[in-house]
């Protein structure tokens, strides 16, 4: 028994201060915004605000059109989100399950094409971007989402650990391929599916640069491109900044939030069955 | 097993849509984007024009100043609309450049003085002709002339004066600086005011690249020969300066190192109040205004052997391959010279029009704080200009390296210009 | 213990080919679109001086700029170049065991079925949920030698902390730092999703053959989390390589170059110094790197990694 209460106390002063550490820099995130500019710098620090001020807000809403942009980011996270995981999960389903000549090869070329530092790969992009057609349509940032290597790979990893026993049976049943990977490949790979979608979410969410390019229409401005709009040519304001990216967290804390629930069924699920 | 059947519906619906999408996208990205590529040739008469114009000048606050313009101007020309983008500062030189090589610039944007010469020396933009440049500045206009042709004009025009906090003046004791103030008597007054407090520091003016051509311009120094063909970073007088400017971190640490600024920023640190002197740019105004608790004023820039004071300025160019060059023109020239946009830039205390109507600035002199802003316009006898050429950011940067090695004490000052001078003579071939 | 992988049950035999195009098909026109055709254009590209800015469509581009292997013998014999692959390899070496170990102990922790685990794993990945962009301005006025957080709370353990992101010795592990902070969550949620993977089955064995939580995290989890494992070493070395928006927001290659690395050199080469045909090449440079490295690991995984469970 009070081994049993030591380990618990072992395990949650070990959880706290892990909490801890990830949090400071967020709490210091939270403090300066509320900060006004001249208490930026004061001496002593205050930890909390002498005097908290919500100017850097006020701000922030000021200069841009909030509700929009976060209606487009949404919107092209979601669809980001989804392609990947049809995309991801089918290749991965054939590089694992079905036997063809130069599956090894090609899974070695979606691994090679993560290696490409896309700062250099960015002009040529944007230039079949062009020919295409795509320059200042959603589906310009949305589209690239059907090729994810590391998507891919991930889920090639999690679908070798799957046992065969679970398609031979399925095979036996009289079941087309397309119905193994919809109706025991993709239960199987919940867990792995529902941390993939979270990651692509927050990728789409987050991403500044390519959008920053391709969507140069003020109306379908993303919500990191109107932040980087707050910073100016001379002056960086650390308190707007501030409150601007914690604006920019609090949907996608609440969406992964809300997401935990499905997580941790699929989490569960996978848990049980595998 | 439902669920995973509407998410495939989903997907399958998604992923049509987005190839409807870029399917329909085809024929109008061959207008380059521009829904009145069609009308060129003809942009002069009424037919209506539809430009882009980008610009990142606005960003941080002013954005509305930008489209208030827009307004005047278009109803003065009704038949050529502006569309404008703002782009953060950050990245806006990549995405320009980007633009620019994929054959999607917009028809004219915004350049700041590092990238001009980069952009103009290697002809993406177009000559600017056929329009009245008569009301704008002279010296902001020759800075972006390269070789007798005329390829930005200045939107904005800004330089620095020396700010001082007149508290940390009066509690020290010390005069406050006047026009004729050289280095050493910014000196006396920075130690006074130092030996306020181990917080309180005397002056910023950071040892970077582009307080160091400006300072050794003050001793009769200057980074390129003067027929521009060979660098002169380690002459006599270059070494002086920027001796001068590190010692004042190091030796008798009136300027806090980089260790005790703690990577903040220096406007922060003169709205604390324990700053008594920052040379920086007229731009500080409003913010300053707003954000200092404390009485402040300015005074033109203190020199040395002789006086001398950075001026800074953004080009608004044309695109060279643009159809609509001369609604461009019309616009950015409309931009940089007409008495409206000037009222709106000097109202919204954005910064300086580049123009020479006397009578159009005086507003600008009323406003308050601060007191004295005479010395901005004192302080135009003394521009100088960086050198203008087609690697200015390799050799900003590899000479700030060096400078602030220096500034950390790693390297003499003597051996970090002998460093910068050997670098950029191996990788820059000037003209 | 493992069977040779040809030989195992569990493939489809039929059709091959032809049954696995369907399932391919839609990421592999991505990769030929968005992937292979910009790479093989950059490619050409490394064998220009092409500056970046001159349309790159334009008719005789390729011949007009045309300088052979040029830029590769340019960069290879620059004493940068060796410069800034050791301070990238110095990230590396720091940053991987630290990484693995945090987002191990963030996997056990959040395995556990305890109460309060929700919170925590809500917790643990909001530094995955922060933008980069914010992560590295947070983190910058955080490792403020004066004002910021941490040297304030070393202080109050009276340690005098060091100039961090300013001190040449220190701003490389100060971007370790944050860059284990910013992951941890995102690989350790990895290596839960493949620890949870593990038959209970085995446990239960385990426990009746008397083995202890110690024990059985040695010989059961670890070996059987190997490809979770595999997968996060092959990601983050990659990531690793290419570490650049924090580099880029909070030293910008300072102090005195100490965290020039490889990707920060890339970009200002194309986007600021405007030679975007030695960037390209210094870019394939840093791929046949990255490949090398890869390869290495694939072929040292057959020892390692176990994928019959």
């Amino acid at each position: 028994m009070t081994r049993k209460r030591m380990a618990g106390a072992a395990y949650y002063a070990a959880a706290v201060l892990l909490a801890v550490i990830a949090l400071v820099p967020f709490a210091w995130m939270v403090s300066t915004s509320f900060k006004s500019r001249g208490a930026l710098m004061s001496i002593p620090i205050e930890w909390i605000p002498a005097e908290p001020t919500l100017d850097a807000y006020a701000t922030v809403f000021e200069r841009f059109p909030f509700l929009r942009t976060i209606g487009n980011s949404l919107f092209i996270a979601v669809c980001y989100t989804l392609l990947t995981l049809a995309s991801a999960s089918m290749a991965a389903f054939a590089f694992t399950k079905i036997r063809f000549k130069g599956s090894g090869v090609l899974l070695g070329v979606y691994l090679a094409t993560m290696m490409i530092p896309t700062q250099v790969t960015m002009i040529p992009l944007f230039v079949v971007m062009n020919q295409i057609g795509l320059i200042n349509h959603y589906s310009s940032v949305i589209l690239p989402a059907i090729f994810r290597p590391f998507a891919v790979f991930m889920l090639v990893q999690q679908m070798r650990t799957i046992p065969p026993d679970y398609m031979d049976a399925a095979r036996i049943d009289g079941a087309s391929t397309f119905r193994i990977y919809r109706q025991v490949m993709l239960p199987l790979c919940a867990p792995a599916l529902a941390t993939l979608a979270i990651t692509n979410f927050m990728d789409s969410w987050n991403d500044y640069l390519w959008p920053l390019l391709m969507l140069t229409d003020k109306a379908k401005m993303t919500l990191p491109i109107a932040l980087s709009t707050l910073n100016g040519q001379y002056d960086t304001e650390y308190n707007v900044l501030m409150a601007g990216s914690l604006i920019s967290m609090i949907p996608i804390i609440l969406i992964y939030i809300f997401a935990q629930k499905y997580f941790k069924n699929g989490l569960m699920a996978g848990g049980v069955k595998g | 097993m439902k669920k995973h059947k509407k998410l495939f519906a989903l997907t399958a619906g998604l992923l049509t849509i987005a190839l409807a999408f870029s399917a329909c996208g085809t024929p109008q990205s061959a207008s380059g984007g521009s829904s009145a590529a069609g009308t060129s040739g003809s942009d002069t008469g009424d037919a209506p024009v539809t430009i882009t114009y980008c610009n990142f000048n606005s960003s941080g606050g002013n954005e509305e100043t930008l489209q208030k313009m827009y307004e005047d101007f278009h109803e003065e020309y009704p038949n050529i609309t502006v569309e404008i983008e703002t782009i953060g500062f950050d990245d806006y030189f990549t995405q320009m450049q980007t633009r620019v090589a994929g054959g999607t610039a917009p028809d004219c944007y915004e350049l700041n003085i590092e990238n001009f010469a980069a952009y103009a020396n290697k002809g993406v933009l177009a000559e600017i002709s056929g329009v009245d440049l008569s009301r704008i500045d002279e010296t902001a206009l020759n800075a972006f002339n390269v070789d007798g042709k005329q390829y930005g004009l200045p939107g904005n025009f800004s330089n620095v004066v020396l700010i001082y906090n007149k508290d940390l003046f009066d509690q020290a004791g010390v005069d406050y600086p006047t026009a004729d103030w050289t280095q050493e008597d910014v000196q006396a007054a920075a130690e006074a005011i130092r030996a306020l407090g181990d917080d309180i520091f005397g002056i910023y003016q950071p040892v970077t690249y582009n307080e160091f051509y400006k300072v050794a311009a003050q001793y009769g120094g200057s980074l390129l020969s003067e027929d521009g063909t060979a660098f002169t970073i380690n002459s006599e007088a270059n070494v002086k300066a920027a001796q001068m400017m590190v010692d004042r971190v190091l030796e008798s640490n009136v300027q806090p190192t980089e260790v005790q600024m703690g990577g903040m920023g220096d406007w922060d640190l003169f709205m604390s109040g324990r700053l008594g002197m920052i040379p920086t740019g007229i731009w500080a105004f409003g913010t300053f205004a707003e954000g200092c608790d404390f009485a402040w004023d300015i005074a033109v820039e203190p020199g040395a052997d002789q006086k001398a004071t950075a001026f800074f300025s953004n080009a608004c160019v044309i695109n060279a391959d643009s159809p609509n060059k001369e609604a461009a023109a019309t616009w950015i020239t409309w931009l940089c010279s007409s008495e409206e946009a000037a009222q709106l830039r000097i109202e919204a205390g954005w910064d300086l029009p580049a123009i020479n109507d006397q009578a159009a600035l005086a507003p600008y002199l009323e406003q308050t704080p601060p007191d004295n802003r005479q010395a901005v316009f004192d302080s135009l006898e003394y521009l100088v200009l960086p050198p203008t050429i087609e690697d200015y950011a390799l050799m900003s940067d590899i000479i700030g390296q060096k400078l602030a090695a220096a500034a950390a004490g790693s390297m003499t000052v003597q051996q970090a210009l002998d460093e910068a001078q050997s670098e950029c003579e191996a990788q820059i071939t000037l003209q | 213990m493992s069977q040779p992988r040809k030989s195992r049950p569990g493939r489809l035999r039929q059709g091959g080919l032809r049954t696995a195009l369907p399932f391919l098909a839609p990421s592999l026109a991505g990769m030929l679109v968005f992937s292979l055709l910009p790479l093989l254009i950059s490619a050409c590209i490394s064998l220009t001086d092409w500056n970046g800015l001159d349309q790159l469509l334009a008719p005789g581009m390729f011949a007009e700029h045309f300088v052979g292997l040029g830029n590769f013998q340019a960069i290879l014999s620059s004493k940068e170049f060796w410069q800034v692959l050791g301070n990238t390899c110095r990230y590396i070496v720091l940053y991987i065991p630290c990484m693995l170990a945090a987002s191990l102990a963030v996997a056990c922790l959040l395995s556990q079925p305890r109460r309060g685990v929700t919170a925590f794993r809500v917790i643990y990945y909001i530094p995955v949920l922060t933008s980069w962009v914010a992560a590295s301005l947070i983190w910058k006025s955080v490792l403020s030698p004066q004002y910021g957080a941490l040297n304030n709370l070393l202080a109050i353990f009276g340690i005098q902390g060091p100039g961090w992101l300013l001190d040449e010795a220190w701003a490389m592990p100060a971007i370790v730092l944050v860059s284990v902070w910013k992951d941890m969550g995102f690989f350790g949620l990895i290596l839960l999703s493949g620890m949870i993977g593990i038959d209970k089955g085995y446990y239960e064995a385990a426990s009746l053959d008397g083995a202890g939580p110690w024990a059985r995290f040695w010989r059961i989890t670890l070996p059987l989390m190997t490809p979770a494992i595999f997968y996060v070493l092959i990601v983050s070395l990659i990531n690793a390589f290419q570490l650049f928006p924090q580099i880029m927001i909070m030293t910008d290659g300072g102090p005195n170059g100490a965290t020039q690395v490889m990707v920060e050199r890339i970009y200002k080469y194309g986007f600021r110094y405007y030679r975007m045909g030695y960037a390209a090449a210094f870019s394939w440079i840093l791929f046949v790197i990255i490949m090398v490295c890869t390869f290495i690991q694939m072929k040292g995984q057959e020892r390692w990694v176990n994928y019959d469970s």
